[in-house]
């Protein structure tokens, strides 16, 4: 998995691209929140990249998205694949975490 | 006669991602969807996920045995491990309704499980646990 992270104005954007799984999750679980401690307003995860998750993976985001409510930046995601969406909405990730179909959409809501 | 799928697995997590390519192949040989091979890895991955952290009191290595077989109307995965007895389905399910400050973290991984396959049997023979998982294939 590679993580890639970029400044878009006061936004920060993780690019995430590969697998996040048992083995991955920590690198993610461990950039997520160094960004959340750098207190930024918002804080966008795109999955364009991203072909599998499991619930290695979704531990991670619950615990960035408690993470951010407490740090009041706003956590969104955007671009999920198909079969990543499906294991989202089977967990019920979708009522508790912003999700957006494109990384356009989810700037626009994050300013 | 259609040909299962065998492999062996170390318990370690590092494993579990040889089997995506395999699962995909034997899936793409029978004619199934895409998207029932990418369900069977994510349920493979969560069980043996959870039989590497729960099963074995030791640091040693073991092995995870994975068969996928066609039974008719079914695709089939057999899990054996001889570590101590564990049944996966005994793990608590998460509460789905709960908001994000109340959400427990635990309990996603056979909650997926249940979710994606439709039976899932676990026994105990002898020394080793077996987990049937099935899913129903038109």
């Amino acid at each position: 998995m590679e993580l890639t992270t970029v400044k878009i104005g006061a936004v920060s954007v993780l690019d995430a691209a590969g697998r996040i799984d048992s083995v991955t999750a920590k690198s993610l679980e461990e950039k997520l929140l160094a960004l959340i401690k750098e207190a930024p307003p918002a804080l966008v995860l795109d999955f364009a990249k991203v072909d599998y998750i499991s619930s290695a993976g979704l531990r991670v985001l619950l615990v960035a998205a408690k993470q951010s409510k407490a740090a009041q930046c706003k956590f969104a995601l955007c671009s999920l694949k198909p079969q990543v969406r499906e294991v989202f909405d089977i967990s019920g990730f979708g009522t508790i975490i912003t999700i957006h179909p494109d990384r356009a959409s989810a700037l626009a809501a994050a300013s | 006669m259609t040909a299962d799928l065998v492999l062996s697995l170390k318990n370690d997590p590092a494993e579990i991602a040889r089997l995506a390519p395999l699962v995909a192949e034997f899936c793409a040989r029978h004619g199934l969807a895409e998207a029932t091979a990418a369900q069977l890895t994510l349920v493979l991955d969560e069980a043996i996920t959870n039989i590497i952290s729960y099963a074995f009191d030791d640091s040693g290595e073991h092995e995870i045995s994975v068969r996928i077989s066609l039974a008719p109307g079914a695709l089939i995965a057999e899990l054996v491990d001889d570590g101590r007895a564990f049944d996966p389905l005994q793990v608590a399910a998460p509460d789905l309704a709960a908001p994000l400050t109340e959400r427990a973290v635990g309990g996603l991984g056979v909650h997926l499980m249940r979710r994606l396959m439709d039976d899932i049997r676990y026994r105990r023979e002898g020394a080793r646990n077996h987990l049937v998982l099935a899913k129903r294939i038109a």
